[in-house]
């Protein structure tokens, strides 16, 4: 019974998603069945609007920057957090979290605000600000965990025995918290790709790709919106997969080479 | 001794960047927001000033008040069904299946894009959309059903589709806290099947039970966009109107006013959700504090 409610669940999740996919493959602009057939014209006539490219193009820089920023502040303070004991942890983790905790609404309108105090013009860099904010509380939360069971006494180790910092870092640190940090990153791209509440508010002329998606739904319902939902979808889950997949076979990879540790 | 308050110190300063940025571009903006919605607006400039002029004009318009009760109806309608739908799922990842293979399948649905979904759905339920089209072609209706796009039906519908996978995630990690032993310690001792879920299971999940319930809430009330596009004439919402004030050559001081007093209702729904809890006896008893 369970099971059965389980597979419903999914099937629920994906089906709007499914449709959108199909439809985006039909060769008339219908977005009803029976399904004449099949065509990839509208994928050819999205791919020569040069608004649609240049938005994929700035989600991309946006998502890359946003990756990047976060990345080091998130992983500079998941090791912090490990440092830290008590009080100062639990504040500076709820610290942490509160962007998630509040609608991206109030985030959209309180940068906005002040962004035109501070006399920032509102562009490319706004939206990157805005996207880090929302992002990091994710990448403190996704390496959090497996931070906490890093054991700091291997560092010490390294270091009473000669190295430098520096080395500590690359040789001991990184090597044991760096898939974990990877897909951390790759989940704060595709965050960043999907992003649009906040950057209705903080963008500027450059627009990303969501903000292209909405002003497409806002004209005429046109099936070109399906293809460029499509490659969005395609652009975002693919990445998830792949980081899925890198994290997945590190470990692996760490755990045989654990094995044979043992045996030899 | 040295070496712990060396550690320390090395923390705070690598924890420094992040606590630098989050000030800069969280704490200040709030506390700037919350200062500003005292201000007064004048031909689109903003004039420094201390008036509740903003606070009492919201709460003085009958029309607030409708619009927030449809920001907090969402809200719950999306809250309820989410925790409710996906509470069994994340007993059956946890209890019935060894791989994490459902799992995953599950969160990456999480990643198919926001707008996409709302459009997706837009699709579906359209008067020319599937749903509409397929029972007319069925002779079942002669006419489109307008009801279904354009409704808060269509915007709640919408919401639990987007929060089901992050609910999901919240509820599986505080599920994997209880462990199969409880459960079972308590079978042993002769409870049923309700006695053990309420009695062993809700309360041991408790704190992900609530984060689920109150993530879900806050963020399909405070949501703008899917009822602008989706929830028609009489789905409008605060969020909505306040979104209008900042995106639209609008108030801004009116816009913060409302957004604090959306934040207020936010926490009245908080507190009267743990007491709920609280009266049905679903929340752990002084023997579960750490």
């Amino acid at each position: 019974m369970l099971r059965i409610y389980v597979w419903l669940y999914v099937a629920f999740l994906y089906a709007p998603i499914a449709i959108i996919t199909l439809f985006s493959f039909h060769s008339s602009p219908a977005l009803t069945f029976p399904f004449e057939g099949v065509s990839l014209r509208w994928y050819a006539k999205i791919f020569s609007d040069a608004t649609f490219m240049a938005s994929l193009w700035n989600s991309v820089i946006v998502g890359a920057s946003t990756a990047l920023v976060t990345t080091i502040l998130g992983s500079l303070t998941a090791l912090g957090l490990a440092r830290l004991k008590g009080r100062i942890q639990t504040l500076f983790g709820l610290l942490a979290f509160g962007p998630v905790a509040l609608p991206g609404l109030f985030l959209g309108i309180a940068l906005v605000m002040l962004f035109s105090q501070i006399g920032l013009q509102r562009s490319l860099v706004t939206i990157i600000i805005a996207h880090v904010l929302f992002t990091l509380p994710f990448f403190i939360e996704a390496v959090r965990s497996r931070i906490e069971y890093f054991d700091l006494s291997l560092e010490e180790a390294a270091r009473d025995l000669g190295a430098t910092p520096l080395q500590t870092f690359r040789l001991v640190t990184l090597p044991i918290i760096g898939p974990t940090i990877g897909g951390a990153a790759i989940l704060s791209f595709a965050l960043s790709f999907d992003e649009f509440i906040i950057t209705v508010f903080v963008s500027g002329n450059d627009t990303t790709l969501p903000l292209t998606i909405w002003s497409m739904m806002r004209r005429a319902v046109s099936p070109d919106i399906n293809a460029a939902s499509v490659i969005s979808l395609g652009l975002s889950i693919g990445l998830i997969l792949i980081g899925g997949l890198l994290v997945w076979y590190q470990r692996r990879l760490a755990l045989s080479a654990r094995a044979k540790d043992m045996e030899a | 001794m040295m070496k712990g308050r060396r550690r320390e110190a090395m923390g705070l300063a690598l924890v420094a960047p992040s606590f630098l940025f989050l000030l800069v571009f969280f704490i200040v903006p709030a506390v700037l927001l919350f200062v500003c919605s005292f201000w007064m607006a004048q031909a689109f400039k903003l004039i420094p000033a201390f008036t509740f002029d903003n606070y009492s004009r919201a709460l003085s318009a009958s029309g607030f008040y409708l619009l927030t009760w449809n920001a907090l109806k969402n809200g719950l309608c999306t809250a309820v069904l989410t925790v409710g739908l996906s509470f069994p799922a994340a007993y059956f990842i946890v209890y019935r299946t060894r791989g994490n293979l459902l799992f995953y399948l599950i969160l990456v649905s999480w990643f198919s894009s926001y707008l996409v979904r709302i459009y997706a759905w837009r699709v579906i339920l359209g008067s020319n959309g599937l749903i509409n089209t397929t029972l007319m072609q069925l002779g079942l209706i002669s006419q489109p059903l307008e009801v279904l796009l354009f409704s808060p039906f269509a915007t709640i519908l919408t919401l639990t589709h987007i929060m089901l996978p992050f609910a999901l995630l919240l509820l599986v990690s505080a599920l994997r806290d209880v462990k199969k032993e409880y459960v079972e310690a308590a079978r042993d001792l002769g409870a049923s099947n309700t006695e053990v879920l309420t009695r062993v299971i809700l309360p041991m999940c408790y704190k992900g039970l609530v984060g689920a319930f109150m993530f879900t809430f806050v963020i399909s009330a405070g949501d703008f966009v899917t009822p602008q596009l989706l929830g028609g004439r009489d789905g409008m919402t605060t969020g909505i109107l306040i979104a209008n004030q900042f995106r639209t050559a609008g108030n801004w001081p009116f816009g913060a006013a409302m957004a604090f007093l959306l934040l207020a209702a936010f926490l009245i729904v908080y507190l009267g959700f743990v007491r709920l809890l609280d009266l049905l006896r679903l929340a752990p008893g002084r023997r579960f504090h750490d």
